[in-house]
């Protein structure tokens, strides 16, 4: 119980967009997710270059294809 | 919420970006997730990816080259060539990347004649550029503008082959592409800040 009292807390740190852009100049492609939640036609639209999306109404059920070692940036 | 979900899944570095894509500044890319992906099948050993991406890198190098006999302006055509002469080092690189990978040495020439008619047409849509895009081949800015676009969807479009990617080895690889792309990228923003303050 603790431990999902724990998870229910963990803070989830806000980046200001320069520093989003400090973090993809300062880190290899690869060693981070960018996820994209919102619907296909705004990714179509636009996305920040190497994006992947899931759609947030998805989420809980395509998470796995997610690496959980790795940072995500969610926007 | 998105980050609260990930969190509870056991995610552990999460960061959500203030203000979401609306306060992101910097270069963005268009177009569905599937977007070229028909050009790969997913199963690739690197030695094949790297042909595509040289494939593609040649197009583009051909695309400015070509784009010079339309150009008037003297600046222009001098940036043309010097865009040219980045696709010639991305292809450098990936004769490298290809060398360190397999131990296998490839001349320029046996290359050039080994990429496949798709990654040629394909990628970029270099033949579609040149019919919509002629007036960015009267201003340094625009052409500049139009440069860093094809960058970004070539950086967004080597990460998405890399997520339809099985091999880890092949991954990592797109993965080094995607970062020479972006180092290019950033030296043509620079390029781009010096032309708009002169």
């Amino acid at each position: 119980m603790f431990d999902s009292l724990k998870k229910l807390f963990t803070p989830v740190e806000s980046l200001e967009a320069s520093q989003l852009r400090d973090y993809i100049d300062s880190h290899e492609t690869g060693t981070y997710t960018l996820l994209d939640v919102r619907q296909p036609g705004e990714y179509e639209s636009s996305h920040i270059p190497g994006a992947i999306l899931i759609p947030l109404p998805q989420l809980a059920d395509a998470y796995e294809q997610l690496d959980p070692e790795k940072p995500v940036v969610v926007y | 919420m998105a980050a609260q979900l990930l969190a509870g899944h056991g995610f552990k570095h999460i960061y959500n970006l203030a203000g979401g894509i609306k306060a992101w500044q910097g270069e963005v890319a268009e177009g569905p997730v599937e977007l070229n992906l028909d050009m790969v099948r997913g199963d690739e050993m690197p030695e094949e990816i790297i042909r595509l991406a040289y494939g593609m890198e040649l197009s583009l190098g051909t695309f400015y080259r070509t784009a010079q006999a339309t150009a008037g302006d003297t600046d222009v055509v001098a940036l043309l060539d010097k865009l040219a002469s980045v696709e010639d080092a991305h292809k450098q690189y990936l004769l490298q990347l290809q060398a360190t990978m397999t131990g296998r040495e490839i001349s320029p020439k046996a290359m050039d004649g080994e990429v496949s008619q798709k990654a040629l047409e394909g990628g970029f849509g270099t033949e579609d550029l040149l019919k919509n895009n002629q007036k960015f081949l009267h201003s340094i800015p625009d052409l500049l503008d139009l440069s860093m676009m094809v960058e970004t969807q070539a950086l967004d479009l080597y990460v998405r082959f890399a997520n339809k990617t099985d091999s880890q080895e092949t991954k990592r690889v797109l993965y080094r592409i995607a970062d020479e792309e972006k180092g290019h990228l950033a030296a043509l923003g620079r390029l781009r800040q010096e032309k708009s303050s002169e």
